[in-house]
């Protein structure tokens, strides 16, 4: 298990080395001085080169790589250029809603996905079987801001129970606050619902076909009882990663439901700091969200390990 | 007095190319306490007659004939009472120990559950069981601990745990679907004497399922010989190694490699039977052994062989079977 976690620790490390490697290279790359965006177009030059040499733009490129990296490392993430607040500052307000909608949403879609899954694979062919696959086809095919418009006309503009759009934030109270994550969460969670929902149908499906399955049924489990109790867990490996997978994208991978919705989330920061070249808020945004994937796929791994005994290690008996 | 009596049993496979039929009319009778082994190549049909008995059939198979069990035909149960049999009364060994088992659960907790499921025992109650049920196959405390799981024993070491499984609630008959086929020589001899042990210590009935003459002749008191979904030869073990009446069954004996040292001469030569077995889907009106057979005639072609007797308790399924004893 030490060993496990070494690797994984290491592994963590090279990622994120790599990962602002990469986007320190993009950004230098990409025109734009943010700087002379700053300025206007009818900055003097003298004002311009100084304001370059406040920002540290005049240094060589390893050096504000460097300085960059050793700045993220004492937990300094920079001030951003538009906004001229910390970035640490920007990232904690957007996190505050990012992260619990994208949890509420993979909560969600695993709730609904799952059973449906399940469902389908334990009546394969019948009649629930091809209505969950044309609902999840349903679910895969309809665009999530058309679904989102669909929800808020529905639920604040004919039944005016929750909110169109804004967050509350969380200093409104936790109800408040979570009302208006709602119908973001829902219309996050079904195409993600509708995939997963394939998914561990067809892992399922397969795993009904595997010896130990009918080593159950031979035992006299009834095809229901097997199915739980034998076939579900082995069934979930392929789920899990793709729930992973999932959650990464939902991080930050939102922003048209977040320009739907009005919210001010990750995505709809890590645009606008695109959008008008806040160069040190774009990588600042792209590390985290390295990490964040990094992250996730350890507790993947660790799901993994929990799910089969056999990805623990351990020696073998006799 | 009769544990098990199947009759007519037929089995055909809806397949895209139209029902193939995999079972034609197969039957026998195995007695409480008796062995029976189930002789034939792959595909002749031995183990769609296991899991026929075990009301396990693909989903695609309909079976149609009578199987009947302590005196119900279980082809006529519903679903609900042949799980309270199956793992109960009726209990299988399956082929491959490394899939056989869970590989997520551990080999303790996949013992008791047929404890907990028919007999209704508490956790720590189905789990003592289950450790004098391993204990009793070979897979001892401490060195085998029921915590552990399957992929941490060897095949013959999962087999028997297979073998406990099978064994928890006492069941009246258990099949065994080809338990050595997958486990190398030495497991295999000691699986075999295992499973004839506890068959003898609990008074169940064997059906054994095998390629293997050799297997047969050393564990079952009666045998049948399939070919291609049917039965050709059918007696006590001794009387059909004695004459091996059907061609089929002297092809299969003469193409036996080893292990047959009693009842075979020393520097035998092995020999193949020429030809495929048919397809089901094209099966031919008369004999389905015709084909192969070296003494088939004219008369074999236009209907199936009825049975007949050539002794009392020996049956065979051929208009020209050989008479004379099994060479040595």
């Amino acid at each position: 298990m030490a060993v496990f976690l070494l690797q994984r620790l290491a592994a963590f490390i090279v990622t994120l080395l790599v990962a602002s490697l990469v986007v320190f290279l993009v950004m230098e790359v990409l025109p734009g001085d943010p700087a002379a965006l700053m300025l206007g177009v009818s900055a003097r030059p003298d004002t311009l080169a100084a304001l370059r040499s406040e920002m540290g733009l005049d240094l060589p490129a390893a050096q504000r790589y460097l300085l960059w990296l050793g700045g993220l490392v004492s937990g300094d993430l920079g001030t951003s250029y538009t906004y001229g607040v910390p970035v640490w500052e920007l990232v904690r307000e957007r996190i505050g809603l990012s992260l619990p909608l994208a949890l509420i949403a993979i909560c969600l879609s695993t709730l609904i996905a799952i059973p449906l899954g399940v469902l389908a694979a334990a009546r394969h062919n019948k009649p629930a079987d091809v209505g969950v696959m044309g609902f999840t086809q349903l679910g895969v095919a309809v665009p999530n801001f058309w679904f989102a418009i669909l929800l808020i006309l529905v639920f604040a503009v004919h039944w005016q129970v929750l909110p169109a759009g804004g967050f509350a934030g969380w200093d409104a109270g936790f109800w408040p606050a979570l009302k208006t994550l709602l119908l973001p969460a829902v219309a996050l969670a079904l195409p993600q619902a509708a995939i997963l929902a394939r998914v561990t149908r067809s892992s399922v499906l397969e795993t009904l076909g595997e010896d130990y399955v009918r080593t159950a049924r031979a035992k006299g489990l009834t095809r229901r009882a097997a199915l739980w109790r034998h076939a579900l867990r082995n069934a979930l490996i392929p789920v899990v990663t793709i729930m992973g997978l999932q959650f990464s994208f939902l991080l930050a991978g939102t922003i048209i439901i977040e320009n739907v919705f009005y919210l001010p989330g990750l995505g709809r920061l890590i645009f606008q700091a695109i959008a008008q070249r806040d160069l040190i808020v774009v990588k600042d945004l792209v590390i985290l969200l390295a990490a964040s994937v990094v992250a996730v796929n350890f507790i993947v791994d660790l799901l993994y390990a929990v799910l089969d005994p056999r990805l623990r290690g351990g020696g073998h008996a006799g | 007095m009769t544990l098990l009596s199947v009759r007519d049993l037929c089995v055909t496979l809806e397949t895209p190319e139209g029902p193939a039929p995999i079972l034609e009319d197969v039957g026998f009778d195995l007695a409480a306490g008796g062995s029976l082994g189930l002789v034939g190549e792959s595909g002749c049909g031995k183990s769609m007659t296991a899991l026929a008995v075990m009301g396990l059939l693909p989903e695609r198979a309909v079976a149609t004939g009578e199987i009947v069990f302590e005196g119900c035909n279980l082809l006529a149960l519903p679903e609900g009472a042949l799980c309270k049999l199956r793992g109960r009364r009726l209990a299988m060994v399956f082929q491959e120990p490394m899939t056989a088992l869970n590989p997520v659960k551990t080999i303790g907790a996949q013992v008791a559950e047929g404890l907990r499921w028919h007999l209704g025992l508490g956790r720590g109650e189905a789990e003592a069981r289950a450790v004098k049920l391993l204990d009793r196959v070979g897979v001892p405390r401490p060195r085998f601990a029921p915590g552990l799981y399957p992929h941490q024993l060897s095949g013959g070491q999962r087999q028997r745990v297979v073998i406990a499984m099978a064994l928890a609630c006492d069941p009246a008959l258990l099949i065994a679907d080809e338990p050595t086929t997958a486990l190398d020589v030495t497991s295999q001899a000691a699986i075999l004497d295992l499973l004839a042990e506890v068959a003898a210590e609990a008074g169940l009935a064997l059906l054994l399922i095998t390629h293997d003459l050799a297997v047969v002749w050393q564990n079952t008191r009666s045998m049948i010989v399939m070919y291609a979904g049917r039965v050709v030869e059918r007696g006590g073990t001794h009387e059909v190694f004695a004459r091996m009446a059907h061609p089929y069954s002297r092809g299969l004996f003469a193409a036996s490699p080893g292990a047959l040292d009693a009842v075979l001469p020393p520097g035998r030569r092995l020999a193949a039977i020429p030809g495929l077995v048919p397809d089901p889907l094209h099966r031919p009106a008369g004999c389905v052994f015709a084909g192969r057979c070296p003494r088939a005639a004219a008369d074999c072609l236009p209907a199936q062989p009825a049975e007949r007797r050539l002794a009392p308790g020996h049956a065979v399924a051929c208009l020209h079977p050989h008479l004379e004893a099994t060479p040595a």
